[in-house]
């Protein structure tokens, strides 16, 4: 039998722009994307690593944190995107901070875990920020950034700089886990969610309720289904470890529809 | 549920106050011959006087004929008798929001109409099973919740009681298709869908201002640029005015029986005492005095 010749794989093309700084992106495969796709548009050239094996095959080029360190040593800019996982979190900040020049920025999601509590497992504390970010909000014109109390001037300086050059204000916001819109949008999309186990209404009447009574952009079941149910746990699970009590109570039927994979269809 | 049409040709507003006038304004427009009745002749005078001025407008902005107002006008009577409204096929009441008042106007109403009129309460925030509880005929009691502006948003909660009929629940939807609007089937529950699934819109940012992880203003920049949202939340209390949210927030609280999710924020009752009501009082979160909002 003859042996089948292994397919050549094309040579990605890196999109590099001369003399544009490197951006390291880590994550989360969804948000990664988004936010290359993002960086890609604003003249960028930067590497990738995802936090599993891609489903699909990456459409920019990727690498490993755990070898790709020369890539982290030429990076000005790094930003972690996983929200649902906090222990590959942590162990994707330990090895980002380990390389990462002194002088470059981490920018990480800071809407699971505060980024006062991120900078205790990494090396060069002055250097994380944390920012608002879930998926599907790639487009958007602002981006909330939380400087901890270890943030010099310097970094926020930095920080800014590069937001702005993606076409985002920064919005400066103090540290506190969900910051300001996932918070508000996760519980809306819970408060949803009881409600729709309690059979007050269909899930799709829900949201053309509020899009037609209060001109809403969107309803809270079609936000979780941008968001994914796994994000808008983890939010809700995080508000509820940092605040106890019952406020961030998670609906029953939003963990089970997790579960099984999807939103109310 | 079978589709139906129903014809409404006598139709009753209970409550000759902005909500009433604009129920009543909308039904005449639409073909119904509507009496309206109040208790105050004040009060109905003015509303017919709104109503004149609205109609008014409108014949001079070319939306309306002269004609086509008269006919308008000449379908509105007033009443000051509850038992002037028997001839009604349904009547909606849009009086003050209190149980005990709600409640005895619905005792009255159905003892006073036909059986098989419907009667609606367009209470925003009160059960409608409450509501009708002391009614004979229960099963056709149903809510109605209008929004703000009432003639021209597009949809309206219908809310079903525990022991309303599917007939009249038909017969609700065919009024709010009759009035050129859309109807949203919801059970009977605090806050129905929008006033609860909106309620931490508000109820979070004030959380978050609260906390001063942001302020107000900042709040309402991220929700409307990175949500899309048309206004904040803090310009959505100032604008609905902050007594008034307090006092909606309070209803909804009291009626989960104090979950913590729908307490209200003590922020609300600091500005409500320093007599910052929102845009009606010229200050409040956002708006105004440049010192109004919490730093």
């Amino acid at each position: 039998m003859k042996s089948k010749k292994p397919e050549k794989k094309p040579e990605k093309q890196s999109p590099k722009v001369p003399g544009a700084p490197r951006i390291i992106i880590v994550g989360e495969q969804s948000m990664v994307d988004e936010f290359a796709t993002v960086c890609l548009k604003h003249g960028y050239s930067f590497q990738l690593a995802y936090n599993a094996p891609p489903e699909t095959r990456p459409s920019f080029p990727t690498f490993s944190l755990k070898t790709g360190t020369a890539a982290l040593r030429t990076a000005s800019v790094a930003v972690e995107l996983t929200n649902t996982d906090r222990v590959l979190k942590q162990q994707n900040l330990e090895r980002i901070s380990k390389d990462l020049a002194p002088t470059a920025a981490i920018l990480s999601t800071s809407v699971t875990v505060s980024a006062t509590e991120q900078t205790r497992w990494i090396h060069g504390k002055h250097r994380l920020v944390g920012i608002g970010y879930l998926p599907g909000l790639a487009d958007a014109g602002l981006l909330e950034v939380a400087p901890t109390v270890f943030t010099p001037p310097a970094t926020l300086e930095v920080v800014s700089r590069f937001v702005a050059s993606i076409g985002k204000a920064a919005e400066i916001v103090q540290d506190g886990v969900g910051l300001v819109f996932p918070r508000v949008a996760c519980q809306m999309i819970n408060e949803a969610a009881f409600a729709i186990a309690e059979e007050v209404a269909e899930p799709k009447a829900i949201d053309e309720a509020l899009m037609l009574a209060l001109r809403h952009p969107r309803g809270p079941v079609a936000w979780a289904e941008r968001f994914g149910l796994r994000q808008v746990i983890a939010v809700l699970e995080a508000l509820q470890r940092e605040y106890g009590g019952d406020r961030y109570r998670i609906a029953p039927l939003l963990r089970q529809m997790a579960y099984a994979g999807e939103w109310w269809k | 549920m079978s589709t139906s049409q129903t014809i409404f040709k006598h139709i009753g507003i209970v409550g000759a106050g902005s909500t009433g006038a604009a129920l009543a304004q909308m039904a005449a427009v639409a073909g119904a011959d509507v009496l309206v009745y109040d208790i105050n002749d004040t009060v109905l005078r003015r509303a017919f006087e709104r109503i004149k001025t609205d109609l008014r407008r409108q014949v001079q902005q070319n939306v309306l004929t002269a004609d086509q107002m008269s006919a308008i006008l000449g379908r509105l009577r007033s009443r000051t008798s509850v038992a002037d409204l028997s001839p009604c096929d349904l009547v909606i009441e849009a009086v003050v929001e209190d149980l005990r008042v709600k409640r005895d106007l619905m005792k009255h109403l159905d003892a006073n109409t036909k059986p098989a009129a419907v009667l609606a309460t367009a209470s925003s925030a009160l059960s409608v099973s409450a509501v009708g509880s002391f009614a004979r005929f229960p099963e056709r009691i149903i809510g109605m919740h209008f929004f703000h502006p009432i003639q021209s948003s597009p949809v309206v909660e219908v809310a079903r009681g525990s022991r309303t009929n599917d007939q009249t629940v038909l017969a609700a939807t065919d009024l709010v298709t009759m009035l050129g609007k859309r109807s949203i089937l919801v059970n009977d529950s605090p806050g129905f869908v929008v006033n609860r699934v909106s309620y931490p819109y508000a109820g979070e940012s004030l959380q978050i201002a609260g906390e001063r992880i942001a302020t107000p203003e900042q709040i309402d920049r991220i929700m409307k640029v990175v949500g899309g949202y048309e206004a904040g939340p803090f310009e959505t209390i100032d604008q609905e005015g902050i007594d008034t949210h307090l006092a909606a927030a309070r209803g909804l609280s009291d009626q989960f029986f104090g979950d913590s999710r729908y307490r209200p924020h003590p922020l609300l009752q600091q500005m409500v005492d320093a007599g910052k009501l929102g845009k009606k009082s010229g200050s409040g979160f956002v708006t105004s005095e440049a010192n109004t909002s919490p730093k």
